[in-house]
């Protein structure tokens, strides 16, 4: 008997717990669409200044010193106040927190406000900066993103201690206070894109005295102290972020973003129904479903931006011969890679350095190895000259969304060549792995990309240097490594150029030697709603602007 | 009861540490730099800071004895990647969600599921049964992501009467959100308990005892509920164990498709990532969860059938 009425209690439990569930479920679904109404309700007239934007992923950290990657950047930089901003159209560094700066050689002084401010009233000053850069540097942080700051005379030495000699060279790097508002930077040479290189996150201070309070958890939001536009209200992790705007923002006037509501949603099919849904009113740019790209751009609310960014194939050139990989290269016919298999609206490469950045024209070698729709004829000829062609050949990518499409056409127009093509894919982790450098000696031809750090082609040219940890091609040239030694001394714009022009040369002019082919230059698409998407923009380097973000009403 | 419960305590402490050093094993196998997520190449003196930072710069057996140590004082260290963070932490905020999510979903499997069995069996080859069976071998057959994006679809972007995504975090929070994610989870396992239940109270009431309830004058209703249903339901208890422990840590799917911050998307993630900390930390959590589920399921057996009580105790 009594096990009955236990199990008869058991039953019952279970039908209160789901009537129940089922029942707080109606009750706030109600209420849940009550809320969405009267959100749009005010949206449309008053033109509440709140912003929903879902984000591609969590953060992984909100430490200027510790984040690497896009998402975390944007929620810092809208946290943070620069030394320098870029302008969005124009890439050219702008005032922010630095009313100005001055350049004499290798040294670079900022001269920053007098009214900038912590959220905790604390005036920022040099100090913060010399703190902050030295944190970041210090083997006890081991930030992934120190190398930033190696521009900086004795950041390496101090970033590579040892036990002993740490304190030392602490000492020796070469970033002083010299009084509140002036910061004094030594670099290691010229450096002429460095003010540009500032507006990275990595560059931005930490508030020294909650730092040392809180430790690793100071970017809690009960614990975080900023200095930007926007202040961090709450954040549960993998869920959401949200940001209220600072009222004592030195410039809080030219902000019009009351609330920034960030939804963490990781799945790119979840983000377009969230946004399909009048859930969110933009995403931020980390990318749409390959298979949805075709319906989503003939949409009003699809946005696509210009990216610095390059998505090319690299040959192993000990496996490939020069004119095996000439051969190559023409085979492609990129036009039919961005229009038929990308369709994200990127254009064709015909140098490395992708378009939009400075000096782009002068840059640009429009290389005769880069046909945008291939050349056959030609690139059968280069074939059939090569003394030790390899037809059976490995191409390697990895197991990422849309880089098989890609892979699969290039086989067939290599295949034309009498090549016979085995693709492989591979898991993120071990690709890299596998690519070395120096690559595994199955590669033949592998995929990879490049998202550049700072406005200056340097960033993307330097990767192809002999000593570089992303040269995966086995090609050195030496020519190559020292006219990359004579752009960083070169501080005249144009001169620099006409370097970066020779530096493309070496790799893709007539007479080049073709170690990699690039394929296409980045962009992101975007969705946006009607009401923000005149003031919401994406950068070439991937920034969101929030300070300029107005919602319209309608 | 209790020397048995205690005796299965016990036993965990070998199981864990063999399933600790299996996965190290493993870890260690694959190949793949934690510290290189992108395509920037990580400069050597960043790479040996992070590494003294993580102790992976120590032998293999220290770091072994390390994990050990920590999986113990329940300290699973710091994140690799998500660098704020300390395993424990990733733990005790992220798994109660997704325990609430398998419960939602199992308590579908329990209320629908066990009484469409039922009903199937009380009335066999009717039309009761054959759509019962019918809708039990969809939901066994469709996988969870199509049956989740099925429900988005025509809930969410057409009726509107869902969110598309979103979940409410605290543990007793339950709102709209819980709906659909919780209805495509649970649909497996209860198609699978339908099918099951169906098929032992066919067969219990084959049985000789249930002739001899009935011979002996006893109502209909009265054998099935205290012999046949209660002797069906131990393969159901028995499935129960693996199959809810699967779905409180295995959730992925669902976790990622309603944008759910739940545990499930870091077994994925931190694979993917090195992240040994976590991998480290989540593998013990499940095994930890399959042990206490599988005691639970003794437990109830001998609630159920007296005599795996005298012969266990």
């Amino acid at each position: 008997m009594r096990r009955k009425t236990w199990l008869m209690l058991v039953a019952a439990l279970v039908a209160v717990l789901t009537l129940g569930a089922a029942g707080c479920g109606g009750d706030d679904d109600d209420g849940a669409a009550q809320g969405d109404t009267s959100a749009t309700d005010t949206g449309g007239a008053a033109a509440e200044q709140v912003l929903r934007i879902a984000w591609g992923a969590e953060p992984p950290s909100l430490d200027p010193g510790k984040a690497t990657d896009t998402t975390s950047s944007n929620v810092i930089l809208a946290l943070m106040d620069p030394l320098v901003k870029l302008n969005p159209d124009t890439l050219e560094p702008e005032a922010s927190l630095a009313e100005s700066w001055t350049v004499e050689g290798n040294v670079v002084t900022f001269h920053l406000r007098d009214d900038a401010t912590w959220t905790n009233g604390d005036p920022v000053t040099a100090q913060d900066f010399v703190y902050s850069w030295k944190r970041t540097l210090s083997p006890e942080l081991a930030a992934d993103y120190a190398y930033q700051l190696y521009g900086i005379t004795g950041a390496a030495e101090y970033n590579g201690c040892t036990k002993g000699n740490c304190e030392a060279l602490a000492d020796k790097v070469a970033v002083t206070a010299v009084d509140d508002q002036t910061l004094r930077v030594e670099l290691t040479s010229e450096q002429p894109w460095f003010i540009g290189q500032v507006s990275h996150h990595s560059f931005l201070p930490v508030h020294q005295a909650t730092v040392e309070e809180f430790g690793d958890n100071w970017t809690d939001p009960a614990n975080i102290v900023t200095n930007g536009p926007f202040m961090l209200e709450s954040w549960e992790h993998e869920a959401s972020i949200n940001l209220v705007k600072n009222p004592d923002f030195r410039d809080a006037d030219n902000v019009s973003l009351e609330r920034i509501e960030g939804s963490i949603i990781v799945d790119g099919v979840t983000r377009v129904q969230a946004f399909e849904a009048g859930e969110v009113d933009a995403l931020d740019g980390l990318g749409l479903p390959p298979e949805e790209i075709d319906r989503l751009k003939t949409e009003p609310y699809y946005e696509l931006y210009p990216a610095l960014g390059n998505y090319y194939y690299g040959f192993n050139v000990d496996n490939i011969g020069l004119d095996q990989r000439k051969a190559m290269s023409l085979a492609i016919n990129r036009k039919i890679i961005t229009d038929q298999i990308d369709k994200t609206g990127r254009s064709q490469a015909t140098g490395f350095t992708p378009e939009g950045i400075k000096g782009f024209d002068v840059i640009n070698p429009n290389s005769p190895w880069l046909p945008p729709e291939g050349d056959m004829e030609q690139a059968q000829t280069f074939m059939d000259q090569e003394p030790n062609p390899k037809t059976d050949i490995n191409l390697f990518h990895n197991d990422a969304p849309g880089h098989k499409e890609i892979a699969v056409a290039v086989q067939s127009m290599w295949a034309e060549l009498g090549i016979k093509t085995t693709i492989k894919a591979q898991e993120w982790a071990q690709y890299l792995e596998f690519l070395g450098p120096p690559p595994n000696k199955a590669v033949d031809a592998y995929r990879l990309g490049w998202i550049y750090d700072f406005p200056d082609a340097i960033n993307g040219l330097e990767l192809w240097t002999c000593d570089s940890g992303n040269n995966n091609t086995n090609w050195c040239n030496e020519e190559f490594d020292s006219l990359v030694e004579e752009a960083k001394k070169t501080v005249d714009d144009d001169a620099r150029y006409e370097i970066y022009r020779q530096l493309e040369g070496v790799m893709f002019d007539e007479d080049g030697d073709v170690p990699l082919t690039p394929i296409m230059w980045y962009t992101y698409n975007n969705l946006e709603t009607d009401a923000v998407r005149d003031s919401f923009f994406i950068s070439p380097l991937d920034q969101i602007d929030f300070t300029k973000v107005v919602v319209q009403g309608g | 009861m209790a020397a048995l419960i205690i005796r299965r305590i016990v036993w965990t402490i070998p199981v864990l540490l063999l399933v600790i050093f299996m996965i190290f094993i493993m870890m260690r196998q694959i190949e793949g730099n934690p510290f290189r997520r992108t395509e920037r190449a990580v400069p050597p003196a960043v790479q040996a800071n992070l590494e003294r930072k993580f102790n992976l710069d120590k032998p293999w057996y220290m770091q072994y004895l390390l994990y050990v140590k920590g999986v113990f004082t329940l300290d699973l260290g710091p994140s690799l990647v998500l660098r704020d963070r300390s395993v424990t932490d990733i733990v005790k905020e992220h798994f109660p969600r997704s325990l609430k999510l398998g419960v939602l979903a199992f308590l579908w499997a329990i209320v629908f599921g066990i009484p469409a069995g039922v009903i199937a069996a009380l009335r066999p080859n009717t039309v009761y049964d054959y759509l019962l069976m019918f809708f039990s071998s969809i939901g066994f057959a469709l996988p969870s992501f199509f049956v989740a994006t099925l429900l988005i679809y025509y809930f969410a972007l057409k009726v509107n009467a869902f969110p598309t995504n979103g979940w409410p975090l605290g543990f007793w929070d339950i709102d709209s959100r819980v709906v659909l994610p919780s209805l495509a989870l649970g649909l497996f396992p209860m198609a699978y308990f339908a099918r099951l239940v169906r098929g032992t109270m066919l067969e219990t009431m084959q049985q000789d005892y249930v002739r001899t309830a009935r011979a002996k004058g006893l109502r209909w209703k009265s054998v099935v509920t205290r012999h046949v249903f209660r002797n069906s339901l131990i393969p159901v208890v028995t499935a129960t164990a693996p199959l809810f422990g699967l779905i409180i840590t295995g959730t992925f799917v669902i976790e990622i498709i309603f944008s759910i911050p739940g545990i499930g998307r870091y077994f994925i993630a931190s694979v993917s990532n090195r992240d040994y900390s976590v991998v480290m930390g989540i593998t013990v959590l499940t095994s930890v969860i399959i042990i206490i589920a599988n005691l639970c399921v003794d437990i109830a057996y001998a609630f159920l059938d007296p005599r795996t009580r005298t012969s266990r105790t």
